[in-house]
């Protein structure tokens, strides 16, 4: 099976004011298949982003091609499969979670047996009467997933899906992207500033800070680029003359430790004979990696 | 099609908001205050015993029906409908829908107009229902033995309902572009009450001024041999087009949706 772009977007630039480009030139491809975290700080330019893949926002510079299709041309054919969940739930407060649905089945043209369907899986089947008004924060944001779910689409926008939730509704969340991913073979674009949720669901990351797309690649991708930033973290009986004894190695004085970056095993094992001759007592020496949330404090501290 | 399921969506928004409310407490207003005053010795009461009650009587109801409450009507119908998406902060939904702008535009648009003409509908039934109950408390009137002219009535509902298409494009429009629903109810009661100066002052421009053609149309309804439509009439058609034309543009060519 090839592996195709189910969104591709070439040199996506726009901008709110004349000054300010909001995003610059972002080149997004997610694979059909995949759940692609999209992830960076906020204000990074993630909910433009996403907004304009749905037409929220109207295209400035760049294309945006959706199921191979231009975006602009095939509006309605092609947000007819895309599911979408944008910042916080957009929920008629004075209806049913029941009522909120059929409007948008309408809308789909889907069969009625679909409500019954999402409402069970995202488990609010039981919420009766009460107005989505009166539903606690994760009990709409999993109402707005029922809604984005409706209709069986081929894409699914998620824009924040977990912020504002409590722990267990993160969990119940991310569990359901991928058992949707996993068993319905939704693709899935979620965005998010945190890090740890990216990695704990996506298969394809995308970085995006200030406006600029800094990564794009599968998660091992993305842990290979992390492999290349380990480090070795040494503590000695006298750390200022390993400094000087490891000087060539590129060692430095971090945090009370010696550090210097992490080449191959053998490397480091030479490097433990060469302070033990000299008679420096190694208290300590451990592979480290930056951890991704460095890695991310890395990449996005770049620019 | 799709249109008419876009607007059976729309319809369905407005279940247990006011839009039901409204227009029974709005059309029933006017009756009732005229039922009260039916006991109260007022010119009501005078109409009643007439020989044909029914066209002074109603003429009573539409005069104030036209001057205030329709208009006031049309701005609160406008901004509710508008409002049932900013409130909710759905539009982004709404917009994210396999939906063409026109078929979001019109399903809206065309619920306002629903909600208005059930209000005209339940105005008229409350209007002989109440003068048919006051009769039937007190015998002296003579409602129940006179007839009502039923192609006045429906030529005056019809006419009015033309008057005011100017102003449920402009309200339209005004409800939604803005999100703090005041600016189109300012705006709206601004310009209502603009209105009714200048049918008091008289100014000669009055025919050109879209939220006093409902009284306009009152006006000449009281004359005989007049033309089917009058001239404010067609102007109020001419607003219309323009209005819903503006409205629909500033939709579409808004840089952001939702």
């Amino acid at each position: 099976m090839t592996s195709t772009a189910i969104i591709k977007t070439i040199g996506l630039t726009y901008y709110f004011n004349k000054n300010h480009k909001t995003l610059d030139n972002i080149n997004l491809e997610v694979q059909r298949g995949s759940i692609y975290g999209f992830l960076g700080p906020n204000g990074a330019g993630k909910t433009t982003t996403l907004r304009l893949l749905l037409g929220l926002l109207k295209k400035q510079q760049g294309s945006i091609q959706v199921f191979g299709k231009e975006f602009d041309q095939h509006r309605i054919e092609c947000l007819k499969h895309i599911g979408s969940l944008i910042e916080q739930p957009s929920l008629y407060g004075h209806l049913t979670a029941k009522e909120n649905l059929e409007i948008y089945r309408k809308i789909y043209g889907t069969s009625k047996d679909r409500i019954g369907f999402v409402l069970q899986l995202v488990g609010l089947e039981a919420t009766g009467k009460k107005k989505a008004k009166q539903f606690s924060l994760g009990m709409k944001q999993r109402l707005s997933i029922a809604i984005a779910l409706l209709h069986n689409p081929e894409l699914l926008i998620l824009d924040e899906p977990t912020n504002g939730l409590d722990p267990n509704g993160i969990i119940e969340t991310r569990e359901l992207v991928k058992k949707l991913n996993r068993e319905n073979g939704v693709t899935i674009i979620v965005s998010s500033h945190m890090l740890t949720e990216v990695e704990r669901m996506a298969t394809h990351v995308g970085i995006i800070h200030k406006g600029k797309l800094l990564f794009e690649g599968t998660l091992p991708e993305l842990q290979n680029l992390k492999n290349r930033q380990s480090f070795i973290q040494i503590d000695t009986s006298n750390n200022n003359a390993a400094l000087s004894l490891l000087a060539e190695h590129g060692a430095q004085n971090t945090n009370g430790y010696v550090v210097l970056p992490f080449k191959e095993k053998t490397i480091t094992a030479a490097i433990n004979k060469k302070l033990v001759e000299q008679h420096i007592d190694v208290y300590l020496l451990q592979p480290k990696q930056n951890d991704l949330e460095q890695l991310f404090i890395d990449i996005t501290s770049d620019n | 099609m799709s249109f008419i399921i876009s607007t059976q969506a729309e319809l369905l928004k407005t279940k247990r908001t006011s839009s039901f409310w409204l227009p029974i407490t709005g059309a029933a207003f006017i009756p009732l205050m005229l039922f009260i005053s039916f006991f109260a010795g007022d010119d009501a009461s005078k109409a009643a015993v007439l020989k044909d009650p029914w066209t002074k009587y109603l003429s009573m109801g539409w005069e104030l029906f036209c001057v205030l409450l329709l208009p006031m009507y049309i701005i609160l119908v406008s901004t509710l409908i508008t409002q049932i998406e900013y409130r909710n902060n759905s539009w982004k939904q709404v917009f994210a829908s396999p939906q063409s702008l026109g078929n979001i535009f019109f399903s809206k648009f065309l619920t306002v107009h629903v909600i208005i003409i059930f209000c005209f509908l339940l105005f008229n039934f409350f209007m002989i229902l109440a003068a048919v109950l006051a009769n039937v408390f007190n015998p002296k009137f003579t409602f129940l033995s006179s007839n009502i002219n039923w192609q006045t009535l429906l030529q005056l509902n019809l006419k009015t309902y033309i008057a005011a298409l100017g102003i449920i494009a402009v309200q339209f429009w005004v409800s939604l572009r803005f999100k703090n629903f005041i600016v189109p109810l300012g705006i709206g009661v601004a310009l209502v009450i603009i209105a009714i100066v200048a049918m008091a002052a008289q100014v000669v421009h009055i025919y050109k001024y879209p939220y006093s053609f409902p009284i306009l149309t009152y006006d000449f309804m009281q004359k005989k041999n007049r033309p089917f439509l009058e001239n404010h009439e067609l102007n109020s058609i001419g607003y219309f087009i323009f209005f819903t034309l503006i409205g629909f543009l500033d939709m579409k060519l808004r840089k952001e949706k939702g």
